[in-house]
């Protein structure tokens, strides 16, 4: 310990963050050294006085304070309504059946999915993360949804990064992609829900296509305004695409005629 | 099956107890951030309704000041930030400049003076107007360090940059911060501050 030494531990220093035996290291030396000793107590003295000047800051207003937690009371209160709606509409459900049809009303179900991914991706929230690794994406979302995230190995696209987003009810990562175009890459778990297999389905919604896929209980849906052939470049070796009408019933269409594995992105490979 | 899943009333009533002690140092942080009233209401209405829809990744037990400090940091650098226009230094090749400055002359030629010494009577407000002229970067770490108390490795949490990074732009933000207050002493007062005369003032004050 020199005096030119002490310059990079006074401030852990004065912050008691210096583990004992650097500590013990730097009073040895003020001990031995008067300058420095007399600078540590400047420091020491000005530190205090911003401490002590910075924590007289402004006190959360009373509007505020009401305010704020009306907000989560509204929110909750619609969450339960919410819930009493899906309770109810199970109950109510054989009627619903009987008029649509099982198939038509999940995949009607479905569509919203889809066009609840597209308008949130039009919406060009701000990422969270600014990162193009998938392996950097797969550990930022490390603990922050109840699945693990696997970030699919496109060849061809590289991210802008990533975030939380929400479709319908479902709390999704969300990795945006800037080339070969903007795309949108939702992940999100679901017990079935969501009526899509692990062969990918392409339809439409906004004006995007929207590619959705399933990987055990992880939905995918891939939100881009690639066309079918540039999807297929994006999706190697992938070929009968058909875009349904955006008021096709239907849920999409297979993004492959015929499954093949070397057309889907990795993630589905392993 | 529903996989939906919603929080009870209990939940919200414990969500509340826990945020609520916690309001006036949110408000007076997010003022510092968004040095703006206006601003730092919304920012602290957003970081609480995300705090809300998050709750039930709040590992209980764990630190939930620290938590809450992460969604309002989070919660600025993406929204608030971009429309101010601030520029983050982790944009302008940090990594090399933060070790070459941690050690620069600058650092070591300041033998300090008695007349670094700031006045005990200074200004709280004079301070914070300090703390809000600070770049974005030691801003955040100056607020969490100095008005929250927190220590490093919390600070590293909440930014999300390693223990170095908070403690050298730390170094740095009260180094500026020291040397606005002190410029300010020196204008305020007779030109050159004389210690003596100064401790003379005190003993008669
Ligand atoms: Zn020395």
């Amino acid at each position: 310990m020199n005096c030119q030494t002490l310059d990079t531990e006074l401030t852990p220093y004065l912050d008691g963050e210096l583990v004992e035996e650097a500590r013990v290291a730097v009073e040895a030396h003020l001990a031995s050294c008067a300058t420095c000793a007399r600078r540590v107590e400047v420091e020491r003295h000005n530190l205090s006085v911003v401490r002590l000047a910075a924590q007289q800051g402004p006190r959360a207003p009373q509007a505020l304070r009401d305010s704020v937690f009306a907000a989560v009371r509204a929110d909750a209160s619609k969450a339960r309504r919410m819930r009493a709606f899906k309770v109810s509409s199970m109950a109510a459900g054989v009627a619903f059946v009987v008029f649509l049809g099982n198939h038509q009303y999940r995949a009607h179900q479905f569509r919203l999915y889809e066009q609840d991914a597209a308008l949130r991706h039009s919406r060009q929230f701000p990422l969270e993360m600014r990162q193009p690794g998938p392996e950097e994406i797969e550990a930022w979302f490390g603990g922050k949804l109840d699945h693990r995230v696997n970030v699919p190995r496109f060849p061809h696209a590289t991210a802008a990064g990533a975030r939380l987003l929400q479709v319908r009810d479902k709390q999704a990562a969300y990795i945006r992609y800037d080339s070969p175009r903007p795309m949108g890459l939702f992940v999100f778990g679901d017990d079935h829900d969501v009526d899509v297999g692990s062969e990918p389905m392409v339809g439409s919604s906004l004006g995007y296509n929207v590619v959705s896929w399933r990987e055990g209980d992880v939905v995918y849906q891939l939100v881009t305004d690639l066309d079918e052939h540039d999807l297929r470049e994006l999706v190697p070796g992938a070929h009968g695409t058909q875009a349904a009408p955006l008021d096709d019933v239907r849920p999409g269409t297979p993004l492959h005629s015929t499954p093949a594995v070397e057309a889907r992105p990795a993630s589905l490979q392993r | 099956m529903l996989g939906f899943k919603t929080k009870s009333a209990a939940d919200r009533a414990a969500f509340e107890a826990q945020v609520s002690p916690w309001l006036d140092t949110l408000y007076a942080s997010a003022v510092r951030l968004t040095r703006n009233d206006r601003n730092a209401e919304d920012l602290v209405q957003d970081t609480v309704m995300r705090a809300w829809r998050f709750f039930d990744k709040f590992e209980q037990g764990t630190n939930f000041r620290a938590w809450l400090f992460k969604i309002l940091t989070n919660t600025f650098i993406n929204s608030y930030r971009r429309t101010t226009r601030e520029k983050s230094l982790q944009d302008e090749s940090e990594r090399q400049s933060v070790e070459a400055q941690f050690f620069s002359s600058d650092v070591t030629d300041r033998a300090q003076n008695p007349e670094d010494y700031l006045l005990d009577r200074v200004m709280s407000e004079d301070v914070l107007k300090a703390i809000d002229g600070l770049p974005i970067d030691f801003r955040m770490v100056v607020i969490l360090a100095d008005v929250q108390e927190f220590t490093y490795r919390e600070i590293a949490d909440i930014l999300d940059v390693p223990v170095g990074t908070v403690m050298s732009r730390l170094f740095r933000g009260r180094k500026q911060l020291q040397k606005t207050l002190l410029a300010r002493e020196n204008t305020e007062t007779s030109p050159l501050i004389d210690l003596n005369a100064f401790r003379e003032r005190k003993k008669l004050g």
